[in-house]
């Protein structure tokens, strides 16, 4: 069939129209013979992009029979995609259309009219090259498993949990241990006033297991993780007896929480099993048992050092919430100890703004003894410190209660082996943006919860467990289809040698390797269409719809004919 | 290399040696049927001479009994070895542990081509040798049996004579890499050669020899290697000069390639070009005709076919980061163009602008895969300081 | 009773826009208010943000754009919420837009209204630190694109003299100086307060010279100098005498006494502008006036601990409240008490006071006509917090971001979804109890 163009030259009013000869451009481009057989039908309008602009062009698509769109207009980070609706509307495929800014690229920046004629005539026969080696593309919805995964089954993973579960959504929890709660239930002993995680982790539990829309497995692990958002299949291994068992689900959530730091790692901290230094977890236990804080000696300390910051210089990062747990820690054992002195040597305070002066304020009038220090270090249950002022000193004490740093989980790094996603430099998972999309990864349909994206409390672990919970029941719609994007990447197997730099580039994890054919393919369903893959290689195998090579430089050719 | 030997020695274990007699080449040989032999190796791949007696093919073979015919220091490379070992496991690592005896830029190659996943080296024992040089394929055919006698001198001196390619003039990596076994015989008297393992692999097969011990031979060896890598790096930087001028600016390049045929024979004998094939040759970077009219009628008139030099800045924007100098390129040029000089010169710039080295073991990766926060920090003034060397008189 | 499954969010910032995005994208219909005549809030005044020094512009501009495109958004700006009542489910809300005097769909942006505007005063948006006209956008780059005419300083509007010299310069018949404000009733089933945060009042501590002296500036006014598209193109030179300032204090903590606690990006926020200062002004010297170093979480300590003594030196004081800062000739005396008990002194020509984040001193209000509580910061409070909820004192009510507590970007947008997702869940729990009484009855 012989293509017929349409180009729409848009007058913004006067801002193309007084900078911009457009009649000139009609004239030029209807004399123009450059693209042969296709046959060219030029004009302008007011206003495209209005109600009337709209719909002259879908009556021009429709009476002319147009086969290709250019419109010649504004940025398309305006009009984009109210051009592409109008295509919508019409019979003439989308990926058929192209805009042409003419007004930001040249009536807006260049003063002479025949040099900004000139600039916007050379992109607009750019444009109609690009449109006509453009190829029609197909949007294909698909269906969506409404399910979901959650890996971990701490504070973060049950809230998730409960946010998601209902009578069209079923959840489920694997758990790596023999129990849910997570970290939050080792604090009990620090249970307080408005510190209640454990309380909070043990309300959790009750309610997920009272819910039916909720399977938890206990003891089990995940072994293998395929598909893509809105259609996961996941193995589950037990721990226990080595069962397999499959499951289905839309999206999946990490929220594989952390650790703590073992302080006996750094260098300044020196002491054994044998010494009375513990973590604030410890003192939690110790407090809900029966004999209360003890030395292991079996009496009770006279004096206890609590010591900010284990780790924070190794891993060169503040878990921002030891703060508060000291100086909650040290609160709870001058009330569990009638009589002891504490004294709590700190580098900086850093405390969660709700949590404000007033916890200071009390430790302060417990009659902790506050010591702020540049460094500190143990040796045994003595402290060594230097203070602001550069005095050294060093003070032995009964008991040591250090604050290590919260660290990623032991499982971390496998689970995001498994899900595609990496992590970043401290181990913790990474999200897709920092900033603006913290709850997602790059794997689209994973997604990461508490703190197994980096260190923080247990109301923010649930806050940021409802964060991802939310962005699920916006994205897997009970009863809506997903549309995949369709300008991805695809492989020429011909051209392909298997060599792996787009695999290695993909941050999707869209390509794998196909060894009996020793090529690379594209997983069209996982892919967005990012053209990270389409600039590694070497050989032109990779070509990225849309975005292809003819396509690209058929529209530079023509533009600097 | 050399100071690198005390942590060779804790990884790989200590040296060997082979007394006079047999001389390197017979010595060599020798060992390698030994390998076979104790079942350390199901096969063999070597060079032979060809039939006409003009050049050499690589063999594979298992057969002991042919070992005699082999010819372990080629004087040329027609074939370069990192090929050879594609072909033989581009799929998969193979069924047969294969010792490979090369010059150490066709291990690097090797190397390179194994982070390309286009070699397996599981199943490879890679073996390197002292490589004086390789003699132009076009001396050689013409008169093999001078070139070989020349070819001999270069081994006895440790040094590429007159009729050795340029790129071996400009070689600093001639000895030991990141081979398993290494034969080192530059510098050590009377025919006597060392054997040095360079990896856990390399260690094992040897132990099982019942070798001499050959520490006392190193000395010699390291004092000659390092005396001739001096010199060698010295022709390098003048080589380097000298093309930094001749290739600098457009006109340069089109000076250094104006003669260039387009055959690319530099493409097709580049053992790190693993192109099925080659993006330069395909269709989607073909200039369409209609582009090519209206790009003369802009300009007055262009060449045609176009996009000579595209091809030749094409390669080094794709491989120049794995280039290993190995000379291959300028050897196969029908027309004489110093395509090596070029490659050598800017792959030794991409590569130290990515803090890299190509042709060592498959445990780096290549920079074109990895994303560092600080990458291409100095990259400005690198241009400059390769802007100044190109034109020293501004 | 019928079900509404739209949201009214108040506030277009980062968290109004994120939540606004995602609930459109869940099909649900968003009414999104804000106060400005722009959206974007507080996040794109930056010019780049911490730790990763990304282009603050570049990271919201496209989720500005998308806010403005979805047909399932209506964003109302220049606007405020008067009335908010019923319950979850079935809230009525009344919008009451102001006349803009400009209008939204006819307006192109060309700017052309500007030059012919008599009239000329400080731009509160670029911080006083550059005039703008009566009819204005209030930064370039602004979006909506689309002007305003500030009915009190406008001659026309203000009954001061007859002018329509905007409405003449316009191709477009965009000016329409009879507009008038505007009042919408909407029907949500959902509501969540976004409104952001303001910066601790620097005038009410007049040891620190805010005010006056020219050369000690507020955090804002410091980011704008620094933008590129700011009142001077991202040159920074000194308020008043125009010059480059070569020794620059930045005091860290200011306002954490009065306000209570530790706002926790304000250590950041100061390190962020010890590389602004080093990328422009290589040659300066920074000191940082500190007390606790506060950068928690997993990637803010690397951004202070890669900073060395070249880019700053770093001078503890165990009381900002003792900092006092005092004029000197054509420069600055900053005196500090050290560790050691004895008073230092250094001399600088510019001080830049990291102040804290307070609540915005509109929540009162909005609070107030919400029926909201607020907690004993005057951030909005939570109830039932230790689920991790965003529940407000007022069921279907919901916050995020700053209004609820200093915090940052990241830990905002992690809000913003938390709340979009609280929203959907409670309306959803909602549709299900009503529908059970519907047939129950």
């Amino acid at each position: 069939m012989r293509a017929k163009v349409g180009v729409y030259i848009c007058e913004c009013g006067p801002n193309i129209a007084e900078k911009v000869d457009i009649d000139g451009i009609i004239a030029g481009l209807s004399e123009f013979d450059g693209f042969g057989e296709t046959e060219l039908v030029v004009k302008k309008y007011g206003f495209l992009c209005s109600k009337s602009g709209r719909e002259f062009l879908e009556e021009e698509i429709r009476n002319l029979g147009l086969t290709h769109l250019v419109i010649g207009a504004c940025s398309p980070r305006d009009h984009d995609s109210t051009f592409k609706g109008v295509c919508g509307r019409t019979d003439l495929n989308p990926y058929l259309y192209r805009i042409i800014n003419i007004r930001e690229h040249c009536s807006w920046v260049i003063d002479d009219v025949e040099k900004a004629t000139e600039k916007a005539e050379s992109y607009l026969r750019g444009g109609i090259a690009r449109v006509l080696r453009q190829s029609e593309l197909f949007e294909n919805p698909i269906d969506v498993n409404p399910d979901v995964l959650v890996i971990g089954g701490g504070v973060a993973g049950m809230q998730a949990a409960l946010s998601l579960a209902a009578e069209d959504r079923r959840v489920s929890i694997v758990e790596r241990s023999d129990r849910l709660g997570g970290r939050a239930l080792e604090l009990s002993g620090l249970s307080s006033g408005t510190f209640r995680g454990s309380d909070i982790a043990a309300g959790q539990v009750e309610s997920v297991m009272g819910n039916p829309y909720i399977d938890v497995f206990l003891n089990t692990g995940v072994s293998s993780v395929i598909g893509f958002l809105g259609n996961f299949v996941i193995e589950l291994l037990s721990d226990e007896d080595g069962a397999t068992t499959e499951i289905s689900s839309g999206a999946i959530i990490a929220a594989t929480g952390c650790a703590v730091y073992d302080p006996s790692l750094s260098g300044s901290y020196n002491y054994s099993d044998r010494d009375d230094v513990y973590n604030p977890l410890e003192i939690s236990r110790m407090l809900s048992s029966e004999g209360g804080v003890a030395l292991r000696s079996g009496g009770r300390p006279e004096n206890i050092a609590l010591v900010h910051c284990a780790g924070r210089d190794e891993l060169n990062y503040c878990s921002g919430i030891c703060c508060g747990v000291m100086m909650k820690t040290a609160l709870l054992l001058k009330e569990s100890i009638p009589g002891v002195d504490i004294t709590e040597f700190y580098r900086d305070i850093c405390v969660p703004p709700h949590e404000g002066r007033q916890l200071y304020e009390s430790v302060l009038e417990a009659g902790v003894d506050l010591v702020r220090v540049e460094s500190a270090g143990l040796s045994g249950t003595t402290v060594s410190f230097r203070e602001k002022s550069g005095v050294e000193d060093q003070r032995s004490f009964d008991m040591v209660v250090t604050a290590p740093a919260l660290i990623p989980s032991p499982d971390t790094a496998d689970i995001a082996l498994l899900l595609g996603i990496p992590l970043d430099d401290t181990g913790f998972f990474q999200e897709a943006h920092r900033m603006t999309d913290p709850s997602g990864t790059t794997t689209d349909g994973v997604f990461i919860a508490g703190t197994s994206q980096g260190p923080r409390g247990i109301l923010d672990s649930m806050r940021f467990a409802r964060a991802s919970a939310g962005l699920i029941l916006t994205r897997l719609i009970i009863g809506e289809k997903l549309v995949p994007e369709v300008a991805v990447s695809e492989i020429l197997e011909a051209y392909c040698t298997g060599c792996g730099n787009c695999l290695e580039v993909c941050v999707y994890g869209a390509i794998y390797s196909d060894g009996s054919k020793g090529v690379s393919v594209v997983n069209e369903a996982i892919c967005r269409g990012c053209g990270n893959c389409f600039g590694s290689c070497p050989s032109g195998a990779l070509r990225t719809k849309h975005f292809t090579n003819t396509q690209l430089y058929r529209e530079v050719d023509e533009a600097l004919r | 290399m050399i100071s690198g030997e005390e942590e060779r020695m804790d990884a790989a274990g200590i040296p060997y040696m082979i007394r006079p007699g047999k001389g390197p080449e017979g010595s060599v040989l020798d060992l390698l049927g030994q390998l076979i032999g104790s079942g350390g190796a199901d096969a063999l791949l070597l060079p032979f001479r060809v039939p006409s007696g003009d050049s050499f093919a690589w063999i594979m073979f298992s057969d002991v009994s042919l070992l005699k015919d082999a010819v372990p220091f080629p004087a040329t490379m027609p074939v370069q070895g990192g090929r050879a070992l594609r072909s033989l496991t581009r799929k998969e690592k193979g069924k047969l542990r294969i010792i490979a005896l090369m010059r150490p830029c066709e291990i690097r190659a090797g190397m390179e081509l194994s982070k390309l996943g286009q070699v397996n080296t599981e199943n490879l024992i890679l073996a390197s040798y002292d490589c004086p040089g390789a003699v132009k394929l076009e001396d050689y055919v013409a008169d093999p049996v001078s070139c070989d006698s020349a070819h001999s001198e270069m081994r006895s001196r440790g040094e590429p004579s007159g009729n050795a390619r340029s790129a071996c003039s400009t070689c600093v990596d001639f000895s030991m890499v990141d081979a398993d076994i290494h034969f080192g015989y530059f510098g050590i008297k009377d025919g006597g050669m060392l054997v040095l393992p360079g990896s856990p692999a390399g260690r094992a097969l040897l132990e099982g020899l019942n070798l001499e011990e050959g520490r006392g031979l190193l000395p010699q060896w390291e004092a000659e290697i390092s005396r001739l890598a001096e010199r060698r790096a010295a022709t390098r930087e003048e080589t380097f000069r000298e093309t930094a001028e001749r290739i600098s600016g457009f006109d340069g390049m089109l000076a250094t390639f104006s003669n260039c045929i387009g055959c690319h024979n530099c493409q097709s004998a580049c053992p790190i070009c693993y192109c099925r094939l080659c993006y330069f040759d395909s269709e989607v970077s073909r200039t369409d005709p209609e582009a090519l009219i209206t790009a003369a009628e802009k300009r007055g008139g262009i060449s045609i076919p176009p996009d000579r030099i595209m091809f030749h800045t094409g390669r080094l924007a794709h491989m120049s980061l794995s280039c290993v100098s190995c000379g291959q390129c300028s050897d196969a040029c029908p027309v004489s163009i110093p395509v090596a000089d070029v490659f050598s010169f800017v792959a030794e710039r991409t590569q130290r602008a990515f803090d890299y080295k190509s042709g060592r073991s498959d445990g780096e990766a290549l920079p074109l895969r990895r994303f560092l926060k600080n990458e291409l920090d100095g990259v400005h003034e690198m241009v400059k300081d390769a802007e100044s060397e190109a034109s020293p008189n501004e | 009773m019928s079900q509404n499954g739209s949201v009214l969010i108040i506030g277009a910032g980062i968290a109004g826009m994120k939540a606004a995005l995602m609930l459109a994208g869940a099909s649900r219909k968003v009414h999104l208010v804000e106060r400005l005549p722009i959206i974007g809030g507080k996040v794109i005044k930056n010019e780049e943000s911490f730790p990763n020094m990304e282009c603050s512009t570049c990271m919201v501009a496209p989720v500005q754009q998308a806010v403005l495109q979805n047909p399932d958004i209506e964003t109302y700006t220049y606007s405020t919420v008067d009335r908010i009542d019923g319950g979850p489910g079935c809230f009525s809300a009344v919008i009451r837009k102001k006349a803009r005097y400009i209008s939204l769909v006819d307006c192109i942006g060309c700017g052309m209204c500007f030059d012919p505007c008599p009239v000329s005063l400080a731009n509160e948006w670029e911080e006083g630190l550059m005039p703008r006209k009566a009819v204005y956008v209030p930064c370039s780059g602004s979006l909506p694109n689309v002007p305003v005419i500030d009915a009190s300083s406008c001659l026309h509007l203000s009954g001061k003299q007859e002018c329509s010299l905007c409405a003449e310069s316009c191709a477009f018949e965009a000016v329409n100086l009879d507009d008038s404000d505007q009042v919408i009733e909407i029907e949500v089933g959902s509501v969540i307060i976004a409104t952001g945060a303001d910066t601790f009042d620097l005038s009410a501590l007049p040891n620190l010279g805010y005010g006056i002296l020219p050369s000690v500036y507020s955090p804002f006014e410091f980011e704008r100098l620094f933008a590129s598209n700011g009142p001077t193109q991202g040159e920074i030179t000194l308020r008043g005498s125009g010059t480059v300032p070569r020794r620059i204090a930045i005091v860290h903590c200011i306002g954490r006494t009065e306000a209570g606690y530790c706002s926790s990006v304000c250590c950041m926020y100061s390190f962020k502008f010890v590389r602004f200062l080093r990328h422009k002004l290589p040659e300066a010297e920074v000191f940082n006036i500190h007390l606790d170093v506060c950068t928690p979480g997993k990637s803010y300590q690397s951004f202070f601990t890669s900073l060395d003594d070249r880019d700053t030196t770093m001078l503890f004081t165990p009381s900002i409240d003792d900092v006092r800062v005092t004029e000197n000739g054509p420069s600055l005396t900053l005196s500090y008490p050290a560790p050691d008990g004895n008073t230092r002194e250094i001399e600088v020509d510019m001080v830049i006071l990291a102040a804290a984040m307070v609540p915005d001193r509109g929540l009162g209000e909005i609070a107030q006509m919400a029926g909201i509580q607020l907690d004993r910061h005057g951030f909005v409070m939570t109830v039932d917090r230790e689920s991790g909820s965003l529940q407000t004192s007022r069921d279907g009510i919901f916050v995020a971001g700053t209004a609820e507590g200093p915090k940052d970007i990241q830990n905002t947008v992690i809000q913003a979804e938390s709340a979009a997702g609280q929203a959907l869940e409670a309306m959803s729990a909602a549709a299900a109890v009503n529908k059970e009484r519907a047939s129950g009855s």
